[in-house]
């Protein structure tokens, strides 16, 4: 199939369908994100700061999330909780499942980042008179998010991909829609092909905006 | 032990973790050739090369592997290139390993200082020679740590070969809980997914914690 053999038609035809299956990818990816963002930067701080129990407890959740392969953790939520008679949707464990992913990973990159902060800067806050949360907003979180900035939108980066996933417990997100319009018409390689285009564009896209905050946000250094 | 347990950990086990590791032995080993060969070729000031290198480390590492794998398995037969299931999925996982495995390889060649370089060219080898003979064994030193990583995420990345139907640990947990609904009205899923899991863990626990130690030891 060359270019030309392409059916072009055919992917004008099936656009809104298409859209609205990326439109559910980028929402999923959004809610996945924020909340990734959220857990990682609290938990990150516990883990930096060494808050007992609290500490311990995201250490295991860290060690189970990225030591098992997401897809399967997907079939648990879908298909293990309700034996226990906890339901999910699709759409609760389409965000939920990218959400625990990416959380357990920004936990580690934030950890990192605030482990990163030269420990001077906080004495010296702290000497200063300031209290430790204040010590924390204005000194270790500036800093330290600023050099966890990098891995963490790699890490946003692989929760949109990953958000392809869905795929598998049917969720009509973008891959699962090029599917079901190609099982009826049997046009794998148009539908795949704008698919394929589609994460590329976005997910090049994404880098792009990292070197450019990188240079934007780079630490002084002198620092 | 309930009944149930035995044939489908013996079926998990025995089926689906032998083609999980059969796939995932191929992949690295493809990924590895691939992407130190891609990695070096990086390294060299030659644009056209260079242009062409960097397109395939950007489009397998910016794609989903599930849309790889779908390319693969579901796109090119219409070019008529067939290929069965178990091949597409480790074809999939070869290009995006390798894309990894060549960008990690540019950055441990670069680091090796250029006087080595000089030397060997000094020493009358030429760029093949200076490189598999000097650089090369330098730089995989330094890559390993990243190879051990490669290695889990493969293993983990392996599962979605189970959703274009590989028999691999996931798809054999799948079928024994679709197995289990028909015969016993009692799916089980919770406990096998939880097994399944169990299973990487284990598996996945010992390399990344491999990969911490290397990184400490060998930088």
């Amino acid at each position: 199939m060359t270019l030309a053999a392409i059916d072009w038609d055919f992917i004008v035809d099936n656009l809104p369908e298409l859209l609205a299956g990326l439109r559910r990818t980028l929402v999923v990816a959004t809610i996945g994100i924020a909340g990734a963002f959220l857990v990682g930067l609290v938990l990150g701080a516990a883990r930096a700061h060494r808050i007992p129990v609290v500490s311990q407890l995201a250490a295991v959740y860290v060690e189970v999330i990225r030591n098992t392969p997401i897809l399967v953790q997907i079939f648990f939520l879908f298909f293990g909780l309700p034996q226990l008679g906890i339901r999910l949707s699709p759409f609760v464990t389409a965000w939920l499942s990218v959400l625990i992913w990416g959380g357990a990973y920004n936990t580690e990159n934030f950890r990192a980042g605030f482990e990163a902060v030269p420990r001077r800067f906080r004495e010296a806050a702290l000497a200063l008179g300031f209290t430790p949360r204040r010590t924390f907003v204005n000194v270790t979180l500036p800093i330290g998010g600023r050099i966890a900035l990098a891995p963490s939108i790699n890490t946003y980066i692989s929760v949109l991909k990953n958000t392809s996933l869905l795929t598998a417990i049917g969720y009509a997100e973008l891959t699962n829609v090029s599917r079901s319009i190609s099982a009826v018409t049997f046009k794998d390689a148009e539908m795949l092909l704008v698919v394929a285009v589609t994460y590329l564009a976005i997910v090049w896209t994404l880098s792009a905006l990292i070197r450019l905050l990188e240079a934007r946000l780079a630490l002084p250094r002198t620092a | 032990m309930p009944d149930w347990v035995r044939p489908v950990a013996e079926y998990i086990l025995k089926e689906g973790l032998k083609e999980t590791l059969r796939m995932a032995g191929l992949a690295v080993a493809g990924s590895a050739v691939i992407g130190i060969l891609l990695g070096t070729l990086l390294t060299i000031r030659f644009l056209p090369s260079r242009a062409l290198i960097r397109l395939y480390v950007e489009v397998w590492r910016g794609l989903p592997i599930i849309v790889t794998i779908f390319l693969i398995f579901f796109a090119l037969p219409s070019l008529d290139i067939r290929f069965s299931a178990f091949q597409a999925a480790t074809i999939g996982l070869v290009l995006w390993g390798s894309a990894q495995v060549a960008e990690a390889t540019r950055g441990a060649v670069e680091s090796i200082p250029r006087e080595q370089h000089e030397a060997a060219a000094a020493l009358g080898f030429g760029w093949v020679g200076r490189h598999v003979n000097v650089i090369l064994p330098q730089a995989l030193r330094r890559l390993l740590p990243s190879m051990v990583g490669l290695l889990v995420n493969v293993i983990q990345n392996t599962t979605i070969a189970a959703i274009i139907g590989v028999a691999e640990v996931l798809e054999t947990g799948n079928r024994s809980v679709e197995r289990l609904t028909f015969t016993s009205f009692e799916s089980h899923a919770f406990e096998i997914f939880a097994g399944v899991m169990a299973i990487f863990f284990i598996i996945s626990f010992p390399l990344t914690r491999l990969a911490a130690y290397l990184e400490r030891r060998l930088i």
